[in-house]
C-alpha cells in the first residue's frame, strides 16, 4: 500500500493517450484534459500534465478530514443533499501554499511515459476505475480500513483502541491456523500501521529484505502486506535509502522502483508467481485533484461526532473519500482488464480498503470472522482473475537501474 | 524470456534529504510508537511488581516465568524471524 496520490493524478492521463486517432485505453475512467477547479480568485485552474516527481507539492496538500470535505464538497454547506462536485481542491491546496500559483499544482498529472512501472501495470493487468479510499481524510484511519475493515470511527490520525470482537486479518488468519505477514521496509522505516499490532503480533512482522528472500525461497505466508519505505535516511553501510511511499514531498520514481522490485520478485519464483495475486494501492488521495465524485456506501458501524471531523457535522462513514490508484496483478488476469467504476451506472463496481480484508477473509477462512458491516459489504476482488495463465513472453518485466 | 522489458529510471541524484523537515505523518508514526512502548513499559513494571519470594507454588512461579519470558522474547525477537506455522 502505498501513499498519498489520487487516482487521476497518477493514472488520468492514460485516458488522453492517442493510437492511430484514437484512445488508445478507452476503458479507463481518466482526464478528458478539460476538467478544472476555481482558485482563490474564481478562475477555472484546468488539469495540467506537469507533475514533477518531488518539489512540487510541498508543502504537503491538506488531506485531513475538513480539507478534503473542502476539496469534495468546495465549500457547499452541511446539510442533506450536498453536491459532491469536486472543484474545491485548488482552493484548499491554497490554505497550504498561501500562493495562487502555487495551488495550481494540485491539479497536475503524470503522462504515462513519467511512470513506466505503474502505467505498465495499469494496462497489463487489471486496473480498478473505483477503488476508492474508505474515508474522506487521512493515512491512519485509511489504514485501518486496510487491516480491519473499519477505523473504529476514527477519521484522523490518532492511535485508536481495537474494539472487539473486530480482529485484524492477520489476527483472523493465525486464529485458523494460517499464515500472514507485514512487510515493513527497515527497522528505521518501520510500520505505519497498527502499533497495537507491534506489541501484540510481533511475530507477523518482517522486513522488506525478507520479503525478497521470502519469494525467492517460496517461504512467504498466506497473506503479505508490504509497506514502502516512509522516509529518507541512510542505510547499515551508510548509503542513502529514499523513501519510496511517494507521499509528498517523496521522490515518486523511488516508489516506481519499489513497486518494479516487489513485482519482479513475485515474477522472479515461477511457483509464487502461479499463486500469487498482488494488489497495487494507495492509502488516500493526499489532496490532490481526482475528477470521480467519492459514491456512497455502506455506513460503518459507528460515527464521528463533529469535534472529531472539524467540520461543524458528525459523519456517518457513509460516503467513501477520494479515488486512489488501484491494480491488481496475476498470470490468471487478462492484459488490458478494467474493472468499471462510477462510470459503468449500475454496472459499476466499487472497492474500498475494506476490500482487502474482506477479500482475505472469503478467500482463506470462507468469511469466519467477525466483520463489520461495511467490510460484510464491501467487494472482493479475486473473482477478477481468470482460469488460464498468461504465457511468459506476454508479461513484462522491469530492469531497475536505468537512465 | 520475458518480451516486454521495461527500463525503471532511477530518482535524480540530490533526491536524498534527510533532514527533510518530517511531515505529520512520521509525525504521528512517533506518537504512535511511543504509545507501543509505554504499554510495553507497563507489562514489564507488572511483572517487576511481583515479588518472586511471593511466589509460593508452582502455578504461581510458572505464571510470573510466563510473563516474564514473553516481555523478554518480544524484545529480542528480530523482525525477519518466520512465523510459526
Amino acid at each position: 500500500m502505498m501513499e498519498n496520490r489520487s487516482f487521476d493524478h497518477m493514472l488520468g492521463g492514460l485516458s488522453l493517450v492517442m493510437e492511430n486517432g484514437q484512445k488508445k485505453y478507452p476503458g479507463v475512467n481518466g482526464l478528458t484534459g478539460n476538467e478544472s477547479n476555481p482558485d482563490t480568485n474564481n478562475n477555472p485552474v484546468k488539469v495540467n500534465p506537469n507533475a514533477k516527481f518531488q518539489s512540487q507539492l510541498d508543502p504537503d496538500p491538506d488531506h485531513h478530514f475538513p480539507g478534503v470535505d473542502m476539496q469534495i464538497f468546495n465549500g457547499a454547506p452541511q446539510g442533506p443533499g450536498r453536491a459532491r462536485s469536486m472543484k474545491g481542491f485548488v482552493k484548499d491546496y491554497f490554505t497550504q501554499t498561501n500562493n495562487v500559483n502555487k495551488s495550481h499544482n494540485i491539479m497536475s498529472y503524470f503522462t504515462p511515459d513519467k511512470l513506466p512501472v505503474l502505467t505498465t501495470l495499469a494496462t497489463q493487468f487489471a486496473l480498478f476505475n473505483g477503488w476508492f479510499s474508505s474515508i474522506p481524510g487521512p493515512t491512519i484511519c485509511n489504514r485501518a480500513f486496510a487491516h480491519y475493515g473499519t477505523s473504529f470511527g476514527q477519521v484522523g490520525m490518532d492511535i485508536f483502541d481495537i474494539l472487539a470482537p473486530i480482529m485484524s486479518s492477520y489476527e483472523r488468519m493465525l486464529a485458523a491456523g494460517k499464515t500472514a505477514k507485514i512487510y515493513y521496509y527497515d527497522q528505521q522505516s518501520s510500520t505505519m500501521e497498527i502499533v497495537n499490532l507491534l506489541k501484540n503480533q510481533p511475530q507477523i512482522f518482517a522486513t522488506y529484505d525478507q520479503f525478497i528472500s521470502d519469494c525467492a525461497a517460496n517461504t512467504l505466508p498466506q497473506y503479505s502486506f508490504i509497506e514502502p519505505c516512509y522516509n529518507d535516511h541512510e542505510g547499515p553501510g551508510g548509503g542513502e535509502i529514499l523513501a519510496s511511499d511517494q507521499h509528498p514531498d517523496h521522490n515518486v520514481q523511488a516508489g516506481e522502483k519499489f513497486i518494479a522490485s516487489i513485482y519482479n520478485a513475485i515474477h522472479g519464483n515461477p511457483v509464487v508467481w502461479d499463486s500469487t495475486a498482488l494488489l497495487v494501492v494507495y492509502d488516500e488521495h493526499g489532496g490532490i485533484y481526482d475528477h470521480v465524485a467519492p459514491p456512497d456506501c455502506t455506513p460503518d458501524d459507528c460515527q464521528a461526532n463533529a469535534t472529531a471531523t472539524n467540520t461543524g457535522a458528525p459523519f456517518n462513514f457513509d460516503y467513501l473519500g477520494v479515488r486512489v490508484p488501484a491494480i491488481l496483478i496475476s498470470p490468471y488476469i487478462a492484459k488490458g482488464t478494467i474493472v468499471p467504476g462510477t462510470e459503468a451506472g449500475a454496472g459499476a463496481r466499487i472497492f474500498e480498503h475494506a476490500s482487502i480484508p474482506a477479500t482475505v477473509t472469503n478467500f482463506f477462512l470462507n468469511g469466519d470472522a467477525k466483520r463489520t458491516k461495511r467490510e460484510a459489504a464491501a467487494s472482493t476482488f479475486l473473482d477478477i482473475l481468470g482460469d488460464d495463465a498468461r504465457q511468459e513472453n506476454d508479461l513484462p518485466f522491469f530492469t531497475l537501474g536505468g537512465h | 524470456m520475458t518480451s516486454i522489458v521495461i527500463k525503471v529510471p532511477e530518482p535524480e541524484k540530490g533526491s536524498f534529504n534527510h533532514n527533510r523537515p518530517a511531515g505529520k505523518l512520521l509525525q504521528s508514526q512517533t506518537l504512535h510508537l511511543r504509545e507501543a512502548l509505554l504499554k510495553y513499559l507497563k507489562d514489564i513494571a507488572d511483572v517487576l511488581a511481583i515479588d518472586p519470594k511471593s511466589l509460593k507454588t508452582e502455578r504461581d512461579v510458572s505464571t510470573y516465568i510466563q510473563k516474564a519470558t514473553a516481555i523478554l522474547h518480544t524484545q529480542a525477537r528480530k523482525p525477519s524471524e518466520r512465523p510459526v506455522k
